[in-house]
């Protein structure tokens, strides 16, 4: 799949670029971060136009992240009827919207395989599109120009990059699983503590 | 909280961090390994752009035949004559379709003409140069 897309950059430069990006944030399964690498390679060989790279890339991942919201948003109604108003859906909702500005803006970037599933909570949680758009702008900004810089820089080396980034990626996933996993370990060790401290002597 | 309840939590949050270790090693590794062979390459010096690439064993069998004339400064019909193949209808192939569709027999035989192509007429001035009058 990614050279067959590799050729198609090489052929149709950044408007299928741009698509590309856009199906990505939608939620099809491209490999968005290697392609922007390669293309700040292309670009500094003189292959590609690293401006419209960057245009139509930026145009594209935000607009499908918008998609993704969207599609959060229309669904929200039937999560709601799902889960009802339990309190632990509410307790997550309620983080969600304490920090959707961080978690939004740090997964264009740093941790890109929650991205489109932060897009969907974001849509179904109650924070605002504006809100949203602002720093999903900003935390693709920092993808395209971090990813597709450090290909720029590397030219024809780029491959070398990529591994590194791709696995680099795998590796902050696991660390936040771990993490989501500990901070759970943690809050139910207080709340059986606090439990028995709350049941009477007998 | 009745007992089946907590118990899929329980179950919820062990998951969690075995997941998450598994996903560390895995990817910790793999990390370690792409930091290796990264660590020992350096960037090219800056606008690296204007020079001429000349490592033929960065082609890929990927890459399309206007590609890697305009990456390895040589004239594209040069590549089409040694392959000898039209232009027309293949500047948007890449080498693997080239491969397939001119040497079907001959796996991975494009890939290989084009690297001894360039090896050979890298020296030799092209139409990139600026043409030197003559008196």
């Amino acid at each position: 799949m990614s050279d067959y897309l590799l050729t198609q950059i090489i052929n149709y430069g950044a408007p299928l670029f741009g698509l590309i990006l856009f199906l990505s944030a939608v939620g099809m399964p491209l490999p968005a971060s290697i392609l922007l690498i390669a293309a700040g390679a292309f670009s500094q060989q003189g292959f590609l136009d690293w401006f419209s790279l960057a245009v139509f890339g930026w145009l594209g991942a935000v607009l499908g992240d918008a998609v993704g919201f969207g599609m959060g948003f229309y669904a929200r109604n039937w999560v709601s009827k799902r889960f009802g108003e339990s309190p632990a859906w509410k307790n997550a909702r309620d983080a969600f919207e304490a920090r959707a500005g961080l978690a939004v803006y740090l997964t264009r970037f740093l941790i890109t395989a929650l991205a489109v599933p932060t897009n969907l909570i974001a849509g179904g949680s109650g924070i605002r599109f504006r809100r949203f758009l602002v720093y999903d702008s900003l935390g693709e900004l920092t993808w395209i120009v971090l990813y597709g810089g450090l290909g720029y820089i590397f030219g024809s080396q780029w491959e070398l990059v990529s591994d590194f980034i791709s696995s680099f990626g795998g590796l902050i996933l696991g660390l936040v699983v771990l993490g989501a996993g500990v901070w759970l370990l943690t809050r139910r060790l207080k709340a059986m503590e606090n439990a028995k401290q709350n049941v009477p002597e007998a | 909280m009745d007992r089946s309840t907590n118990q899929r939590q329980r179950n919820f949050v062990a998951g969690l961090i075995i997941i998450g270790l598994l996903i560390i090693v895995i990817f910790g590794l793999r990390t370690a390994r792409a930091f290796r062979q990264f660590h020992g390459h350096r960037p090219p010096p800056p606008f690296a752009g204007d020079s001429v690439e000349t490592d033929v064993d960065l082609i890929r069998d990927w890459m399309t035949l206007p590609y890697i004339s305009t990456t390895y400064r040589l004239p594209p019909d040069l590549l089409y004559e040694t392959l000898k193949i039209p232009p027309r209808g293949n500047e948007r192939k890449s080498l693997k379709e080239l491969n397939d569709a001119y040497y079907p027999e001959e796996q991975g035989l494009v890939l290989e003409l084009v690297k001894a192509t360039i090896l050979a007429n890298q020296s030799v001035p092209t139409p990139f140069q600026t043409p030197v009058q003559q008196p």
